[in-house]
């Protein structure tokens, strides 16, 4: 087994070793659940980026776009009086219509999805601040429908889980079944790989490239709806630099920065690892401002890895 | 023999680039058609337009004497052109079997549309026989990545791809460039077994020593445009060297004598 996403799965347990053993509360059920909250948030958006990444392209606006639709809905909601069901798809329309914009200027254009997607980034937060004067918004937090499918809890013995574990976990079979299984999943990996070829077989790159843009926007946006209605409340600067975290993710757990090759199983093996290296390195008692050298080296080590292991195979 | 595929008058720029003016000409079945030209010449861009990549600016193509427009590279599978291109036409992540139906995949619940899952034991299955009929030298592993293979592999697997899905007209742009000695007559020998089972084929090479082991016919462009068309058996090298160059070889080597 010298697939990336099985070695990143190693060093993912060899870490949660060490953190258990180095703190007896790592694996506390309040620990536990603490983590498990937190996993989809980023996870939700990091499925949607492997696939973006398979097909050879990457988006940098989903951390603005995570702040900018909660705080859209919730404008919506407490100064137009929108009904809360109405608001939330206008929320979801504005992230298709971002996705949309992203991917036509990316395929019809051929911008660099590097340069569209910072851009939009900037104009996106830029927007998320100008609409609230940069003030946070008090979220929804009056229970119903809405708040329990997104942000609902419940308890398993010790454990509290969110709904929102529910999603992360629906949306990553469905994210395995559609790369490895469909149709669509071979063309993902066809264009990512060699796009000229893909086009030559019939494949309709450009279409899925844009649909691909539109499903990572929509995840961004639903993972900042779950994330506002958790905290009540809808911040403009939610999900600054979760961008990269996201990219770090996808690419720890073994997807190739250049496309063509990737694996869901392994997204979740990097989102599970950013988290545990995140919640870990707090409880070990390493500073608070120390972190990010952490992550930092730790993602390189993994890089590394996956860059010797593809060499290896290679050369046999 | 019937015809399979004319141009007529085919033109395409690319900006002030002209690099099709006014090709015209004429395949039929069961034959193989060497289409020589310089670096530059056109030829590439001539089979693109023929194989749906970009639409042509004027001019007509009729498929067995009936006048179609080609938009797609999809429109032009499916009116029975393969083509294997210059610049290599196999996604190297994707394995074998992938690559051979890439485009054309079987499926369950075909109603699922793009989200319909592959048959992957027809997918493999196919892929294995299909292996096995053209005859690969070493024995191929269907699941086995693209990037393992050699040059000369990858060609085979794009040509076998074209006869699969019984192409009437196969066109291959360069197929021998790049590869070894051994591997180029596995493509002169898939060339000859094509035409021998009713396909025709535009051969595009830059080879003349190919042109006249499996060609039946020879056009040469030159600038965008056809300037000579000879049957292989009324022609010898030297005349065809100098209508691709333009300078008249055989003049000057009686000159030399
Ligand atoms: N996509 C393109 N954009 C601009 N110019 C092109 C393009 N493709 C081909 N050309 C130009 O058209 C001419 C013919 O090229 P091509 O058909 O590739 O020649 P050949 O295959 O005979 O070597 C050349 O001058 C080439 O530079
Ligand atoms: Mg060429």
């Amino acid at each position: 087994m010298r697939s990336p996403q099985f070695s990143s799965f190693v060093i993912l347990v060899v870490l949660l070793v060490v953190f258990a053993v180095a703190d007896g509360n790592f694996l506390s059920p309040l620990n536990i659940s603490n983590m498990m909250a937190f996993l989809p948030e980023l996870g939700i958006i990091a499925l949607g980026m492997t696939l973006l990444l398979t097909a050879g392209e990457f988006d940098l606006s989903v951390g603005a776009v995570f702040g900018l639709a909660p705080v859209v809905v919730m404008l919506l909601v407490q100064n137009a009086g929108v009904d809360i069901g109405v608001a939330l798809l206008a929320g979801l329309l504005l992230c298709i219509a971002i996705g949309a914009i992203n991917g036509v200027i990316v395929t019809k254009i051929g911008i660099s999805s590097f340069l569209v997607t910072l851009s939009m980034l900037l104009i996106v937060r830029g927007a998320a601040l100008y609409i609230t004067q940069g003030f946070p918004l008090k979220s929804w937090d009056q229970p119903g429908f809405f708040v329990t499918l997104l942000a609902g809890s419940f308890n398993i013995g010790a454990f509290r889980f969110y709904t929102s574990l529910w999603w992360f976990i629906g949306l990553s079979l469905l994210a395995v079944y559609v790369l490895r299984y469909a149709k669509l999943g071979n063309w993902i990996s066809a264009i990512g790989s060699n796009r000229n070829a893909a086009v030559a077989r019939g494949v309709p790159a450009d279409t899925v490239k844009i649909w691909l843009f539109i499903a990572t926007s929509v995840l961004a946006g639903l993972a900042g709806m779950i994330s506002a209605f958790r905290i009540s409340a809808a911040s403009p600067v939610a999900g600054t630099g979760y961008e990269l975290e996201v990219i770090a993710m996808v690419v720890v757990g073994g997807t190739a920065l250049t496309g063509g090759r990737g694996t869901i199983l392994g997204t979740i093996v990097g989102a599970l690892m950013l988290r545990a290296i995140r919640n870990g390195i707090v409880l070990v008692g390493v500073p608070g401002l120390a972190y990010n050298i952490f992550v930092g080296v730790i993602i390189l080590a993994m890089l590394i890895l996956h860059a010797l292991l593809q060499k290896n195979a290679a050369r046999n | 023999m019937q015809e399979v595929l004319r141009l007529q008058n085919l033109q395409k720029s690319f900006g002030s680039v002209r690099a099709l003016k006014n090709a015209s000409l004429t395949l039929k079945e069961g034959e193989v058609v060497a289409l020589l030209g310089d670096n530059g010449a056109g030829k590439s861009t001539l089979i693109k337009a023929i194989s749906g990549v970009f639409p042509i600016d004027r001019g007509d193509i009729y498929v067995r004497g009936e006048k179609v427009s080609i938009r797609s590279t999809r429109e032009a599978m499916d009116l029975g052109i393969e083509t294997i291109h210059q610049d290599t036409s196999l996604a190297p992540d994707l394995s074998i079997a992938r690559n051979l139906f890439l485009g054309r995949e079987p499926v369950n619940l075909k109603w699922l549309g793009v989200f319909a899952p592959l048959d992957l034991a027809k997918l493999r299955d196919a892929a294995s026989a299909l292996l096995k009929r053209v005859g690969i030298s070493k024995k191929l592993d269907a699941d086995a990545l693209v990037s393992t293979l050699s040059g000369g592999e990858r060609q085979s697997i794009a040509i076998s791809r074209a006869m699969q899905f019984a192409a009437k007209v196969i066109i291959l742009d360069e197929p021998t460039n790049n590869l070894g000695v051994e591997e180029t007559h596995g493509v002169l020998r898939f060339v000859k077994e094509m035409r021998e089972a009713g396909h025709s084929v535009l051969l595009i090479t830059h080879n003349i020593h190919h042109v006249f082991e499996v060609a039946d016919r020879i056009i040469v462009m030159r600038r965008g445009e056809i300037v000579a068309e000879q049957t292989v058996a009324d022609t010898d090298l030297l005349t065809v060297e100098s209508l691709i160059t333009g300078a008249d070889l055989s003049a000057l080597m009686k000159r030399a004598q």
